[in-house]
């Protein structure tokens, strides 16, 4: 063993002391609360994303003619086909609900105020990124809602004003939906995205670990003196115990509530009811309250100012009396966005 | 599982047996469920034995013309062209195509007036063998799903995979 060990310690210079320098980061004594550990579960499942997307690509075929078919073949015919798709749908959905509340968790803590302005804006790269691959991802089933979903999204992107049509064409990757169009949605959603989000993780991760977390104090800790407790063992054992626990979790909705398919595409027939996933609801109820290129402009505006919210927030605490005008700002735009989708999702049309 | 203060050398006390126990019950767990993981993909990776081939009754050969395509459908749903394309009684006479645009899905026709299939969404047209000769389907080179065909005796049948027959259990 010894033998061994000498052999590698040659080849890869890295002692036990580089190692535990590189893992034993010293973190706030906040961070033992599990709602501190919210960063991390998005970032647990998107490796079980990756692991049961690679899966499911052995399978997947790209093209109109045989997607829904080879969709079919994963969930009724490969063996435990049907789990692992469940578990790709459901660690979807869990991994956007994950990375909005660890968005909100950061939002009403301050953690995106100066110096971590640059780390909120990678966020909302990731949060972008995050939404548009599971809009891809159902895509891919090419069953009714994959079809009109995709059609409906191109024409969204359309109305954007000068570059909307070029988009859309890019998008499609013609005029119309095509044969060319689930290739793209399928390179998007298991090349080009991920790729992006791995890079975009790396430089999140590397800048919490260059700012560190930030030490947070409630009420009646403030002349505590700091406790800080070592990333590993401790942290990396709380995270370890989320993963396990959030794999049990996803096991039992791929069982109990397993992936279904749809009806087949029918580019001629649009459903009577016709409704994304649950975490569009919003942007498509704002869709249906206005005009489309008003909708869409104003969806654009709303990303652009979370995107910049650190500069803002810090000129309203700069500049007016109105210091936590920010938690008041993010109760209403959180209020707004769980109406607006419990909203869509109550009504038919 | 070792923390700091966790006493790790010295005699065992009740402390550091604890510690260990838990230590090597985590350590089992994420090798069972990670392990399990594991078997899952690799049993999900190993191709699935394919679909064995049964033969379904179609018609009386004599019943289908030269020139002339039967619109079937399987016990599945899925539409299919059987057409005549030759005057003996051999197999090679007959030809059997999916009625399914490869493109998007839309359902083609037969115009014998041209010889053709005809796809009416996109203008997608085939050759009576079911080759895209032009229109979206012809620039992606997709050709229509052929299937098996058998002639016995005066009896044309096709070649139907269990899966297709297995929906059709499913749906009576």
């Amino acid at each position: 063993m010894s033998t061994l060990a000498r052999w590698l310690g040659e080849r890869v210079p890295l002692g036990r002391f580089d190692i535990k320098e590189l893992t034993n980061e010293p973190v706030p004594e906040h961070l033992k609360r599990w709602w501190w550990c919210l960063g991390g579960t998005p970032a647990y499942l998107f490796i079980v994303q990756i692991a049961t997307g690679i899966l499911l690509a052995f399978y997947y075929e790209p093209s109109a003619a045989r997607a829904y078919e080879s969709v079919r073949f994963v969930t009724e015919e490969a063996a435990y086909g049907w789990f692992l798709r469940g578990i790709h749908k459901w660690g979807a959905t869990l991994m956007i609900a994950a990375v909005i509340l660890h968005q909100m968790r950061v939002y009403f803590t301050g953690g995106y105020r100066r110096p971590r302005e640059l780390n909120w804006m990678v966020g909302m790269c990731l949060l972008v990124c995050t939404l548009t691959i599971g809009f891809t991802g159902y895509s891919l089933v090419y069953e009714q809602l994959s079809y009109w979903g995709a059609t409906v999204g191109a024409n969204i992107a359309a109305s954007v004003p000068v570059v909307g049509p070029w988009m859309k064409t890019l998008l499609l990757g013609g005029e119309e939906y095509g044969a060319q169009t689930l290739p793209r949605f399928f390179m998007l959603h298991a090349a080009v995205l991920p790729a992006l989000m791995i890079c975009l993780l790396v430089v999140h991760i590397a800048l919490i670990r260059l700012h560190g977390v930030t030490d947070l104090r409630f009420r009646g800790d403030e002349s505590k003196p700091p406790k800080p407790f070592l990333f590993y063992p401790d942290h990396f054992y709380t995270e370890l115990m989320i993963g396990l626990g959030l794999t049990v979790l996803l096991a039992a909705l791929a069982t109990i509530l397993p992936a279904t398919m749809g009806p087949k595409a029918d580019p001629l027939s649009t459903p009577e009811v016709i409704k994304p996933e649950w975490f569009f609801y919003v942007a498509f109820r704002w869709l249906k309250l206005f005009s489309g290129t008003a909708a869409v402009l104003s969806i654009g505006f709303v990303l652009f100012v979370m995107f910049v919210w650190p500069f803002i927030d810090a000129a309203i605490r700069k500049y007016t009396r109105f210091a936590e005008a920010s938690v008041w700002i993010g109760i209403a735009g959180a209020l707004s966005i769980i109406g607006l989708t419990v909203w869509e999702a109550a009504v038919a049309h | 599982m070792r923390t700091p203060e966790t006493p790790s050398e010295g005699p065992a006390t009740r402390r550091s047996l604890l510690s260990r126990l838990c230590g090597w019950s985590m350590g089992g767990a994420l090798v069972a469920a990670y392990g399990s993981a594991a078997a899952v993909a690799g049993r999900y990776l190993f191709p699935a034995r394919p679909a064995g081939k049964r033969w379904i009754y179609v018609a009386q050969v004599a019943s289908l013309q030269r020139g002339h395509a039967l619109p079937w459908r399987t016990p599945s749903g899925e539409r299919v062209s059987i057409a005549r394309v030759g005057d003996g009684q051999s197999t090679d006479d007959f030809i059997a195509l999916s009625s399914t645009c490869p493109h998007l899905g839309c359902q083609v026709r037969y115009e014998s007036q041209h010889a053709r299939f005809f796809c009416p969404c996109h203008n997608g047209v085939f050759s009576p063998e079911g080759k895209a000769v032009s229109g979206p389907p012809a620039e992606a080179g997709q050709d229509l799903v052929r299937y098996a065909l058998r002639v016995d005796g005066p009896l044309l049948y096709i070649g139907l995979s269990e899966r297709q027959i297995a929906s059709a259990g499913q749906e009576a």
